[in-house]
């Protein structure tokens, strides 16, 4: 038994020392920066959302809701309600991710205190292909959906995107990157918004 | 009688330290001599700014697991080894990924997997096989720095060119004024994609083997 347990100690006390140390510098790089990394995400999402609702002059949060992603996954989304400088609430913005052409979309999107109007949404992040599905991230065909009502919205190859409706056109060349975007927006703004009218949070629109 | 053409090697460190430091550089460049790391060569050179971003972490990872493996190489099992040297490097990688995320979050954004995937980078893990388990740790550190500058360097030419021809801008400072506003610039889009990363590395190593061939 002795014999065996010597071998195995001598073959790999390298291997168990260093990764006793490596773990140690892992662990404490990690607990020294994961403040500012927590912060950079809280930075970022805020940054988003005041350029969404400029009015708006901070940010609460809500809640976590439950959301059933288009693959029929659980997610959670976090929602805030903008609030303006005397304190009235004005918007309600929430995160939602999906599947994208090349990798996961995540964005996030306002709309209106009573859940009636979308507000717009950007991304946090989407790694679309340059030059034409990342063509979703700038302003240009962002805005088609600021103002848009929040009811299911649909994807057309072609028309007005100057048309401020539930009818947004696609990004040329960039069709699936499009949808995507829509469907996140349609998937996480119906089940939030059933979800909401539930809660009592926003009235049920009748 | 002293024999010139063979130099006391004591006498001769500094030109075995230089040479471990140029080699890297140019004549076994890991990008345009070995056609090493190419993922991120061809990943994260659209533009000059990601390019040295990916540049510095590979220099850090590669300094810091080659000073490791240099010094516990007479302690290394044959039969252990390649897992040391990946757990070596995945530790550092781990550290400049937060270190990335914490202070440059745009630009870890950017980069997104490409830096964790430095973890599998051939140029690394060569590096460590063929120089830092056998040679001392002076010589080490500097075939890493050298290796690391060579493989910067080509990353930054290569996304020099590709950010002037996509956008017009070098260091996202305009150099060439395009039609967008009143100049007579069309920027090649194709640049910015993988077809431009493939064929502007082709061209590149075509000139470098001609520069070669003439050199030799």
């Amino acid at each position: 038994m002795f014999p065996e347990i010597k071998h195995f100690v001598r073959q790999s006390w390298l291997l168990l020392v260093t990764s006793f140390c490596f773990g140690i510098l892992i662990a404490a790089t990690n607990s020294a920066l994961a403040p500012t990394i927590k912060q950079n995400k809280i930075n970022k999402l805020n940054e988003l959302m005041s350029g969404l609702v400029p009015e708006a002059a901070r940010f609460e949060l809500v809640g976590q809701f439950e959301v059933i992603t288009a693959k029929g996954a659980k997610a959670t989304s976090n929602i805030y309600k903008g609030l303006s400088k005397s304190g009235d609430s004005i918007c309600y913005s929430f995160n939602g991710q999906g599947s994208g052409f090349a990798d996961k979309i995540e964005l996030v999107a306002a709309v209106d205190k009573n859940f009636r109007q979308i507000a717009g949404f950007d991304c946090l992040s989407s790694n679309e292909t340059p030059g034409f599905g990342d063509r979703i991230k700038p302003l240009l065909w962002r805005r088609q959906f600021a103002g848009a009502p929040a009811v299911k919205l649909k994807l057309v190859k072609t028309g007005d995107p100057e048309k401020i409706d539930n009818e947004i056109v696609a990004v040329t060349g960039a069709t699936v990157s499009s949808q995507a975007v829509v469907n996140i927006i349609n998937n996480y703004l119906m089940q939030i918004k059933e979800q909401m009218q539930e809660k009592g949070l926003i009235s049920n629109g009748q | 009688m002293v024999n010139d053409s063979h130099p006391d090697p004591k006498n001769n460190i500094g030109g075995v330290h230089k040479q471990a430091f140029l080699a890297g550089i140019w004549r076994e460049n890991p990008v345009f001599r070995s056609l090493l790391g190419m993922c991120p060569t061809l990943a994260v050179t659209a533009a000059v700014r990601p390019a040295l971003t990916m540049g510095l972490c590979v220099i850090f990872v590669l300094t810091c697991s080659n000073l490791v493996v240099s010094l516990m190489r007479k302690c290394l099992k044959p039969h252990l080894r390649i897992l040391m040297f990946t757990l070596t490097i995945a530790t550092f990688v781990t550290v400049a990924d937060l270190f990335l995320k914490a202070f440059q979050p745009r630009m870890s954004e950017i980069l997104g997997p490409y830096v964790p995937l430095i973890i599998v980078n051939c140029i690394i893990i060569g590096r460590a096989e063929a120089c830092a388990s056998k040679k001392s740790v002076p010589l080490s550190i500097l075939d890493a720095l050298g290796t690391g500058l060579g493989f910067t360097l080509a990353l930054c030419v290569l996304a020099g060119i590709r950010e002037i021809l996509s956008t017009g801008a070098f260091f996202e400072i305009q150099v060439l004024p395009v039609q967008a506003q009143g100049g007579w610039f069309q920027p090649w889009a194709a640049m910015r994609m993988p077809v431009g990363a493939f064929i502007t590395l082709g061209l590149l190593l075509a000139a470098v083997n001609l520069l070669s061939a003439r050199k030799s």
